[in-house]
């Protein structure tokens, strides 16, 4: 539809009418086509190139579901470890409260000023929860999980301080240090205790990972591609007559290139789907056993499969791959099929 | 509405297509091209398309010189002609109908006005009837009427032949070039390259002879 420079054969035939040598019948009057009507053209062009390129899928289903098939393969290694990632950084969340802070209390301090104490705490900024353990409280635990109750009742007055058991609310390993230095100043603590080596040792793991999630998904994004151009361009191969044809008859390079960009996105639309489905199927495989697992850590942790959210730009991402990979094989075959 | 200008075509393993050809067409002229196998009839006509560009010399098609002409304006002038192969170029997976719709799917109109052209153009070629078939179904004859349709469907102001009856028998190919007849007294300006002198001498138009790219001959057929 873009207005173009080309030789008016029509006008030069009214011109040359009155030189004609054998007089011809008057030609009937030719109007161009309304603007509704390119329109409607236009539409029904790219309804003809989708039905074509759905047709040509279906026509050799074996072939286009295996394609598919290997796109949605590879799609899943990305995204199947993003979603290992997410469940590993939920998990981490999960052990935050692994990173709680002992505050013990000095021996000299009661239930009551232990209570009154922990309620401070728990309105401190950073702080999501503050747990008080009474003296009583932290004897009888001790000798449950000691193994040593015997000894324990031999001993005329009970040795273990009260604490504040205090869940921070971040895992930042600046912020929790600052708030562990501003609890071992409070009146009454005798010691404010954290342990950071596994916060630093589970965020370098996780920075690792996802440098290592990013290195594959770009080797894979562009296996894809490579995976795309090619059935491309085993397509182009296949319809080259009639890509001549086309040309011939006054095709553009746009024309040409269309049927080929909707099979490129059908292409990655199938892959989408079928590695969102084996995603899911995975996940939710895994899960079972992952339940067993965190059961016996006491934890009742369990995968979560693919959001539905993220499903679908899987899906959007993976059509939208295939649409380039498919313009990338058609710029580089276009060239190629002049008419002959 | 054509016209050659000192036309020289060689092309790059050193044969010599045209030589310094010059001749002039006028808007609804009936013209022959003839001459043997290699005196660059094909090679006038790849011109005429853009096929090919000029080596030396001009080629005018209604006052644009084809030898500058933008790659991106090429499939807007070949929108603007007819075109009709030896081996008619039929896309065999297609029906008869999608074969002659192919030329308005591409300058995008709609399926009304598709469907009502590919009916006057198959109408004219006599398969009007032949529309659901595909080519596989038609016998040469036919399938050379079918590669008309589509060459007179988006109604082109030039039309150009390349040894359309070179594979009929005579009475085939006295009934394809009453086609085409037909067609120029519409209006429509014809060119057709052919060796078949017997042919070209029965239509008595003009006719332009060819030997090894010059042009040796150009008037009426005895």
């Amino acid at each position: 539809m873009k207005p173009r420079r080309q030789p008016n054969l029509k006008a030069a035939e009214h011109r040359g009418a009155t030189r004609r040598t054998q007089p011809a019948a008057p030609r009937r009057a030719r109007r161009g086509p309304s603007l509704m009507s390119l329109l409607q053209g236009w539409l029904d062009a790219h309804n003809a190139s989708l039905r074509d390129s759905v047709g040509r899928l279906l026509g050799q289903p074996f072939g286009s579901f295996f394609t598919c098939l290997v796109m949605g393969v590879a799609l899943c290694l990305p995204m199947g470890l993003a979603l290992l990632l997410d469940n590993v950084e939920r998990l981490s969340g999960t052990w935050q409260h692994a990173a709680r802070i002992s505050v013990f209390l000095e021996l000299s301090v009661s239930d009551a000023e232990g209570q009154a104490l922990r309620d401070d705490i728990a309105a401190m900024p950073l702080v999501e929860q503050a747990e008080w353990i009474s003296r009583e409280r932290a004897l009888r635990e001790f000798q449950a999980v000691s193994g040593l109750a015997e000894a324990l009742r031999e001993l005329p007055d009970n040795p273990l301080p009260g604490s504040v058991l205090v869940t921070p609310a971040s895992v930042d390993k600046a912020e929790l240090e600052g708030l562990r230095q501003r609890l071992a100043e409070l009146p009454g603590v005798e010691l404010a205790q954290l342990d950071l080596q596994w916060v630093e040792r589970l965020g370098a793991i996780l920075a690792l990972a996802d440098r290592f999630l990013f290195g594959v998904t770009v080797l894979l994004v562009l296996t894809l591609l490579l995976v795309i151009g090619n059935t491309i361009r085993l397509h182009i191969e296949n319809r080259r007559k009639e890509i001549e044809v086309i040309k011939l008859v006054g095709g553009t390079d746009g024309y040409v290139r269309r049927p080929f960009l909707y099979l490129g996105a059908l292409y990655g639309l199938g892959a989408g789907l079928l590695a969102w489905l084996v995603l899911a199927f995975g996940l939710a495989w895994l899960d079972a056993a992952v339940v067993r697992l965190a059961g016996l850590y006491d934890s009742d942790f369990s995968l979560v499969g693919v959001p539905v959210a993220d499903g679908v730009y899987l899906v959007l991402g993976a059509a939208l791959l295939g649409y380039i990979g498919a313009w990338l094989a058609v710029a580089r075959h276009l060239r190629e099929l002049a008419p002959r | 509405m054509i016209r050659f200008e000192q036309v020289g075509k060689r092309y790059s393993n050193g044969h010599v297509g045209l030589h310094e050809l010059s001749f002039q067409v006028e808007a609804g002229e009936f013209l022959f091209i003839t001459g043997h196998s290699g005196a660059g009839k094909s090679t006038l006509l790849r011109l005429l398309l853009a096929m090919e560009r000029p080596t030396s010399g001009r080629v005018l098609l209604a006052g644009q010189d084809l030898s500058t002409i933008t790659t991106a304006e090429i499939p807007f002038l070949r929108r603007q002609i007819g075109v009709v192969f030896q081996n008619h170029q039929l896309l065999f997976d297609r029906s008869v109908f999608d074969n002659v719709a192919l030329p308005l799917r591409i300058q995008g109109l709609s399926r009304d006005e598709i469907a009502r052209r590919v009916e006057a153009a198959l109408a004219r070629v006599s398969l009007r009837d032949r529309a659901r078939d595909f080519p596989n179904d038609l016998s040469t004859g036919q399938q050379q009427r079918v590669g008309i349709a589509r060459a007179i469907v988006h109604e082109p102001a030039l039309l150009l032949a390349d040894e359309p009856t070179g594979n009929l028998d005579p009475r085939l190919a006295a009934e394809i070039m009453n086609v085409f007849e037909d067609i120029n007294a519409l209006g429509t300006t014809v060119l057709v390259a052919s060796h078949d002198l017997a042919l070209i001498a029965r239509m008595r138009h003009r006719m332009l002879t060819l030997q090894r790219g010059r042009l040796i001959g150009d008037g009426a057929a005895a």
